[in-house]
């Protein structure tokens, strides 16, 4: 491998690049992934949070309802709580100890879907609470039911608000998921990594990672900028910041 | 006389311990036009969300269609199918056009047909002044339009009971008169209303019966000719000669 910086990037560049390549891919297979599954989860985590009192509650539904709101709290705190790094590793050797081995890709994206499921979570709270109040009256004046009210009135104008934070969080995956190099996920970190081993020529390695984490987070903020000016909502401004800080967006209740 | 369709009885309501209704007794007959009036915090506001149990009273029981509302277990929906509101602030639902903001309640609470509930709406636009504008949505109309629109809205379900909480009171003063000549054809059409408002004119004109509230008390209940020539209580006479000077 030659001696200067640009000559042993283009000697990487021209024997490695199916490496790096297959490495990007797994990088946003792992972020589009988690994305999708963590927005699964997390409509389903707020919704738990959010079940209302009746007014004519029986003891088992009032027992029913804390059980879900305090299982949803507890599941936000520990996976907002917790470094996604420690997580992947309890959930990947926590699930072999009980039922023997299974692929590292596949524990990659249940960990990525499970931690962003705690994020878009408090997303889509922050988004159902910042709807008007007189919304959900105005749906309950008209007969229309809990469940009616929700699902028709309030969630459609909650998402379409929320897109932007739930494209950050895209964002953000495709950054953090380098964080699963730790058990072993061949994403685009840990083939670097590996490239890098080789030659011990790290700088040159990771000056191609970066640019290709920067090229990809560069794209998709492009994409999503234009998805909101389309859906006509607030815009988002840069490359957001890492998962592990809250995100300003996410209106926090005080507890 | 005949039934009342809407009944109060003993009505308490509290907020934090501060109380908004006190001991409330309430009737609305068919075809009335009641018109609550008061200061501000005098609790009309709240009588008129706990008819159709927007805000659950403390104690008392409410009876519409002479069924009882509160200590058994009918179904709170039903009975808001039943019972239209309009409110201060409109409250249209921005990501639906016009006519789906008619139509949605129709087909998900009273389950008609989506081409039934399409016509009904339309008939109820129309008969707002607002067959123009179907397909617009909410934020591109006026607050007058708007309005008649939630009046509209409340109108498709075919309700026995129209509540009207302040309509007029987030408009400008050139769009009051569109929204309160239709509550007006609605009122001569026969329609039983209950009908928060500030508008003195409205309440002189239309309204078959006044009801004076303050303090979480209904203080005086006159129709308008007896309310404001001769109000009987002093709290009254005090509120009417605010307002004339």
């Amino acid at each position: 491998m030659p001696v200067g910086f640009l000559e042993g990037v283009g000697y990487l560049l021209e024997h490695y690049w199916p490496l790096f390549l297959r490495g990007l891919g797994t990088t946003l297979l792992l972020a589009a992934l988690g994305t999708i599954f963590g927005f699964i989860l997390g409509m389903g985590l707020a919704t738990l949070h959010l079940i209302p009192k009746s007014p004519q509650e029986t003891r088992l539904q009032q027992v029913g309802r804390l059980l879900a709101k305090g299982f949803s709290r507890l599941y936000i705190q520990i996976f907002r709580g917790t470094p996604m790094m420690v997580q992947a590793i309890i959930i990947y050797y926590g699930a072999m100890r009980l039922w023997g081995s299974w692929p590292a890709l596949l524990a990659g994206i249940v960990v990525v879907s499970l931690n962003t499921a705690a994020y878009i979570a408090e997303i889509i709270r922050a988004g159902i609470n910042a709807i008007d109040k007189g919304q959900h009256e105005a749906a309950r004046s008209l007969g229309l039911t809990y469940g009616q009210t929700m699902r028709r009135i309030i969630l459609p104008q909650a998402i379409k608000n929320v897109i932007p934070s739930i494209g950050n969080e895209f964002i953000v995956n495709v950054k953090d998921t380098s964080v699963l190099n730790v058990i072993a996920v061949t994403e685009l970190f840990y083939n670097s990594t590996s490239i890098s081993m080789t030659f011990y020529r790290q700088f040159e390695v990771f000056f191609i990672t970066s640019v290709l984490y920067f090229i990809i987070t560069l794209l998709a903020t492009a994409f999503l900028n234009g998805v909101d000016r389309r859906l006509g909502v607030r815009s988002v401004v840069g490359i957001p910041t890492s998962a592990t800080v809250p995100f300003p967006t996410h209106r926090e209740d005080p507890q | 006389m005949n039934q009342p369709l809407l009944s109060l009885q003993n009505i308490w309501k509290s907020f934090h311990g501060v109380p908004i209704l006190q001991n409330i007794d309430f009737e609305v007959y068919p075809g009335e036009v009641v018109c609550l009036i008061g200061p501000s915090g005098s609790g009309k506001s709240t009588l008129l969300r706990t008819i159709n149990r927007l805000e659950e009273p403390d104690e008392g029981e409410l009876y519409f269609q002479g069924v009882p509302q509160l200590h058994s277990h009918t179904d709170v929906n039903v009975m808001r199918t039943h019972i239209g509101m309009v409110f201060q602030s409109f409250n249209l639902f921005p990501h639906l056009d016009v006519l789906a903001n008619c139509t949605i309640a129709q087909q998900l609470a009273l389950k008609r047909p989506a081409m039934e509930a399409d016509l009904i709406a339309r008939q109820y636009l129309t008969k707002v002044g607002l067959e123009a504008f179907i397909h617009a949505a909410p934020a591109s109309l006026s607050g007058g339009q708007k309005q008649r629109v939630a009046i509209a809205r409340a109108l498709a379900m075919n309700p026995t009971l129209m509540l009207f909480d302040e309509p007029t009171s987030a408009l400008d003063p050139e769009m009051v008169g569109e929204v309160l000549s239709v509550m007006q054809a609605l009122a001569k059409e026969g329609m039983t209303m209950v009908v928060v408002t500030h508008e003195m004119g409205f309440a002189r004109q239309v309204g078959s019966r006044i009801c004076l509230m303050d303090g979480g008390k209904i203080v005086e209940s006159n129709p308008p000719q007896a309310f404001f020539t001769s109000p009987q209580h002093p709290r009254t006479q005090a509120f009417l000669a605010k307002l004339l000077r």
